[in-house]
């Protein structure tokens, strides 16, 4: 009987460490939502996104490779932003920023003249979207369709143009 | 035949060597020996036993995370180099003295090095880098270990 109680406790300790962890997203996945604050404090929703091709961008102004990509995401957006896609009409980039000072997220997105969805808690490696996303380095980001599902993970440079390319019907400028 | 086998020797000998030679000159570069790398459990152990004696913790990145560490500011900006120093200036050589930035993998991160240089430099003896090779939420949070509250 004691065996059977340790056992049964064993189980219930690995049940619960199993789920207090952060799950890793895959392809096919439905990405969770993010409600995050925008520069001017308000919040922006992912899901408000719905319908369009959505790059969610995790990056910092602490991250010389995230900033050193931003202007090659210009590129991107500028080009598809407005095409239709098999699954979703226009390309969106949703851009989280894990900064914590202000004045540093603001800066970049002012220096590379960012003209897309920004949002950030400002909590650093502290925040609660990087445990949701099971974010493990910085640059990270995630593609998703119309319907929300992930449909490309951590692609940069050609690779990631080739994913857009990929669902891309009509290029309309 | 024999003479093509040796020079095959000496060439794979020589490649060998220079190989050797490049990893013992990176190694070389750090600012901070094997022993000084604190590992993140054994820092953790100490919040959870007040009799152990307590580190002064310094965050010299973007934030300070981690229970009871003072907010230096990033290691790489002057300013924040010139009010760590002030407060060095406070503490006996033989202080035991911990810093941490965890914003990105130890290779690409801007702030340990000139920091642990600055200690190196004004002669501290007891003093260690904490070990979070990846960054601070894969090394530290996402272990469940003390953060500020």
């Amino acid at each position: 009987m004691k065996k059977l109680i340790l056992i049964a406790t064993v189980l219930c300790l690995l049940f619960s460490i199993s789920f207090s962890q952060s799950k890793e997203l895959n392809i096919g996945d439905i990405a969770p939502d993010i409600r995050l604050p925008n520069i001017k404090g308000d919040t922006v929703s992912l899901y408000t996104l719905k319908n369009k091709i959505v790059l969610i961008d995790f990056w910092a102004s602490w991250c010389a490779p995230c900033v050193n990509e931003q202007p090659k995401l210009a590129a991107l957006y500028k080009k598809y932003k407005n095409s239709v896609f098999t699954v979703g009409k226009g390309f969106e980039i949703y851009g989280v920023s894990l900064d914590n000072k202000k004045k540093s997220w603001q800066g970049i997105i002012k220096k590379y003249n960012i003209n897309w969805i920004q949002v950030s808690d400002l909590q650093f490696w502290a925040s609660p979207v990087a445990k949701t996303y099971n974010l493990q380095e910085l640059p990270f980001n995630l593609l998703i369709n119309g319907k929300g599902e992930i449909i490309a993970k951590n692609l940069h440079g050609d690779k990631l143009e080739k994913a857009i390319k990929k669902i891309l019907i009509r290029s309309d400028k | 035949m024999k003479k093509i086998k040796i020079n095959l020797l000496s060439f794979l000998a020589i490649v060998l060597l220079t190989f050797a030679i490049q990893i013992i000159n990176a190694s070389g570069q750090e600012p901070w020996k094997a022993n000084q790398l604190l590992a993140p459990a054994d820092l953790n152990k100490t919040f959870n036993n007040p009799k152990s004696p307590q580190p002064v913790i310094y965050s010299i990145g973007f934030q300070a995370i981690i229970k009871n560490s003072i907010d230096i500011g990033p290691g790489r900006d002057k300013e924040s180099l010139k009010k760590l120093k002030l407060q060095l200036s406070k503490l006996p050589k033989d202080a035991n003295i911990v810093i941490y930035c965890g914003c990105c993998p130890f290779n690409a991160c801007p702030n340990i090095r000139p920091v642990f240089n600055l200690l190196n430099e004004m002669g501290f003896k007891n003093h260690k880098l904490l070990n979070l090779p990846q960054n601070i939420k894969v090394d530290w949070i996402d272990k469940g270990f003390a953060i500020k509250k």
